[in-house]
């Protein structure tokens, strides 16, 4: 068979190693889940916005109705009105739920009945109409002329002029770039660990040794980085089928036009990040003696991951930083940080193939050292080997076995 | 089944300080069982590793029918490493037909020479159970069917008999013949010498790192002094002056002599029968544990 054959078949045996698990169902189910929630709630809460029915209690209130129609429009709040005879039939409404606030207005006072509280926009429209009309019944009664009051009270238009304006659809880009930054982070943390922890079961289980008989470590190695990299890739095109098929279910989300260019930047990010960071994991993985000390051996891997998501939050507040920018070439920090920054729209064309190049040889340079730890690790059979050890054996021979046990 | 010859030259290695492989050489042929022997740390495991591929020596060399061992060689060969270790939570049907797979076979071969292994070691019943619901014997003939499901032309075991009982060495020994006898070339270590000398025509000591014997009982004995028991109506004083020999013992049963090697038994009978009439005189033959001992104590 050739070298890709056997890579194939190593990374379909972890497919299906995956597949049979428990865990990877419910995650998926989870993942798809949370972005399904994330599209269709907001359009659940942005449906519940439905007009404000207010009921207006008698001809004075019902006088107020063309202010009150124009200050709602002014305040973008939704509201329909109707009139109502009485007080009584009002509160009969309000109480039933046919109304939710009714408005009575008296000689000087007015008011306003609710179930259990008012929407204090809708309060500061009512506020505005009743305040209005008063204004315009005191000066009709004391003789003044009314419009020209009025004109003067217009409020000088002050215009902002701004030099600089941040894209129309900001907000969307930054929970974007946010968003993306989490899945990377979330994503390539779960199928590193699931690397690292696959590694260090063939060790500590000694199945590495019979599988190195007949397979390359590189082989071994490539074939499970591809296999739970091809795993968490179909988890995650799960997950955004749900949320496009969601979306078109809801009509729920405008989805900002970023959004289709970061789409494919993310899943290129992706791939690029994981295969740096699923060696990265598969090396620590062979360091181990026990499978529990996984998790302190990836300790500092997942820590770069983290650090590459929080930086997301200043390359939102600073996206033109020049700090920023350099500190987002840093091969470990891109995968989280230059999703963001596209999403963001704050890069520059020429950054892109710059990054694509360091992304490239990084990637290379630890594809040559995680292999070499790999192939040196996987069968020593003594205790945990530290990095400094791992990565002092540059040679391709196993460390000294000896020592901690018997070479026989 | 293509027969070939594995040749191990020359090797090589070291850990740290400590030399692992100090010149390593020997042959293994067609059809041939060789057994290596030595005490733990001697060499064992890593000349076998050596010989996968599994670790890179320093120097030296091994060859397989005559050129360096290349990947589809490789592909050709069973091992069983010491330290067992398959996948716990695989299905043994599955798992014995992954490895033959990843050994060249197409998915439909490999999965029936993985069944007629299972049955013919007796796990025929259990094909769908887990590995790690087996118990540790049958987790022993797992790991015998990873080994020869691809119908290797070279064996390579590594304690292949360690903490199997009687009946399981039985079957693995009638394993072993029929492999050989089927033209394959048979490697494997053993503490246990009686069980070497009764599946081994020849045998490998190695001691330190370097091979301290290589051939057939036979030819081992005759590298060693031999014991020789005289039984001659006299005191035991002729047999002191004697070139090439010593008295290890003397009592009513003759006197033992150890003979060195070179040393031509006519003249020592001679000499016995010149001291008086001759009731005995035989060599006891010495078995491969006497053998070793000696070997690993000169």
């Amino acid at each position: 068979m050739n070298r890709t054959g056997i890579t194939r078949l190593v990374a379909g045996r972890e497919i299906t190693e995956r597949l049979q698990g428990r865990l990877i169902r419910i995650m998926t189910v989870l993942t798809a889940l949370i972005v399904v929630g994330a599209i269709v709630v907001p359009g659940l809460i942005q449906e519940s916005s439905t007009p404000t029915r207010i009921g207006l209690v008698g001809s004075e209130a019902q006088a107020l109705r063309p202010t009150l129609e124009r200050t709602a429009t002014a305040a973008k709040a939704k509201v329909t009105l109707s009139n109502v005879s009485d007080e009584t039939l009002a509160r009969e409404q309000v109480t039933s739920g046919q109304l939710d606030a009714a408005l009575s207005i008296g000689p000087s006072t007015a008011r306003v009945d609710v179930k259990q509280s008012l929407n204090p926009t809708i309060r500061a429209v009512l506020q505005a109409s009743v305040d209005s009309a008063h204004l315009r019944q005191l000066l009709a009664q004391s003789g003044i002329p009314v419009d020209k009051v009025l004109t003067a009270l217009t409020p000088v238009p002050l215009t902002t002029v701004a030099l600089k304006p941040p894209p129309s659809d900001q907000a969307a880009r930054s929970i974007a770039a946010l968003a993306a930054a989490l899945l990377m982070y979330v994503s390539l943390s779960l199928y590193g660990t699931a690397v690292a922890n696959g590694v260090a079961q063939e060790k500590t289980s000694r199945t590495a040794e019979v599988l190195l008989a007949a397979v390359r470590p590189s082989q071994l190695l490539s074939g499970k980085v591809a296999g739970i990299g091809l795993t968490g890739l179909g988890q995650l095109a799960i997950a955004a089928a749900a949320g496009v098929i969601a979306n078109a279910l809801v009509h729920s989300t405008k989805i900002p036009g970023s959004v289709w260019v970061l789409l494919p930047a993310f899943l290129v990010c992706f791939l690029a990040g994981f295969t740096l960071y699923a060696f990265a994991y598969a090396a620590a993985g062979a360091l181990v003696a026990r499978q529990e000390e996984v998790q302190f051996v990836t300790l500092p891997i997942g820590l770069f991951l983290l650090i590459g998501y929080l930086l997301v939050y200043a390359v939102i507040a600073h996206p033109d930083a020049t700090w920023v920018k350099v500190v987002s070439f840093f091969p470990p920090l891109m995968p989280a940080m230059l999703p963001a920054r596209i999403a963001l729209g704050h890069i520059a064309p020429w950054e892109i193939p710059l990054d694509a190049l360091i992304m490239g040889l990084s990637i290379w340079a630890m594809i040559r050292i995680a292999s070499r730890v790999y192939a040196n690790a996987l069968i020593y059979s003594g205790a945990r080997l530290s990095w400094k050890e791992a990565l002092r054996l540059t040679d391709h021979k196993p460390v000294q076995e000896s020592s901690r046990s018997a070479a026989a | 089944m293509t027969a070939g010859e594995l040749e191990v030259l020359d090797l090589h290695h070291r850990f740290g300080n400590l030399v692992a492989l100090d010149g390593v050489s020997f042959g293994v042929g067609a059809g041939e069982i060789v057994g290596l022997v030595g005490r733990n740390g001697a060499g064992k495991t890593t000349t076998m590793r050596s010989v996968m591929g599994i670790l890179r020596p320093d120097r030296g060399a091994v060859k397989w029918s005559g050129h360096p061992i290349g990947e589809d060689d490789r592909l050709r060969f069973g091992y069983m490493p010491e330290e067992r270790g398959l996948y716990p939570q695989m299905r043994l049907l599955e798992q014995v037909a992954y490895f033959a797979r990843l050994h060249g076979f197409d998915t439909g071969a490999a999965d029936s020479a993985a069944r007629t292994w299972l049955e013919r070691l007796g796990l025929g019943e259990r094909t769908s159970d887990k590995l790690v619901a087996l118990s540790h014997g049958n987790q022993q003939r797992v790991q015998l069917a990873v080994a020869l499901v691809h119908g290797p032309d070279l064996l390579v075991l590594d304690e292949p008999f360690a903490g199997l009982d009687p009946e399981a060495v039985d079957a693995l020994s009638n394993v072993l013949f029929e492999q050989a006898d089927g033209g394959a070339a048979v490697l494997f270590s053993s503490h246990q010498l009686e069980l070497v000398e009764r599946l081994c025509r020849r045998v490998v000591i190695v001691e330190s790192g370097r091979v301290l014997a290589d051939g057939t009982l036979a030819e081992l004995r005759r590298r060693l002094p031999a014991e020789l028991r005289v039984k001659v109506d006299a005191p035991p004083d002729w047999a002191r002056s004697l070139n090439g020999t010593r008295i290890a013992s003397a009592d009513e049963d003759g006197v033992l002599l150890v003979v060195n090697p070179g040393t031509d038994p006519q003249i020592i009978l001679r000499a016995a029968q010149a001291a008086g009439p001759v009731e005995h005189f035989g060599f006891e033959t010495a078995g491969l544990v006497d053998l070793y001992r000696e070997m690993v104590s000169a």
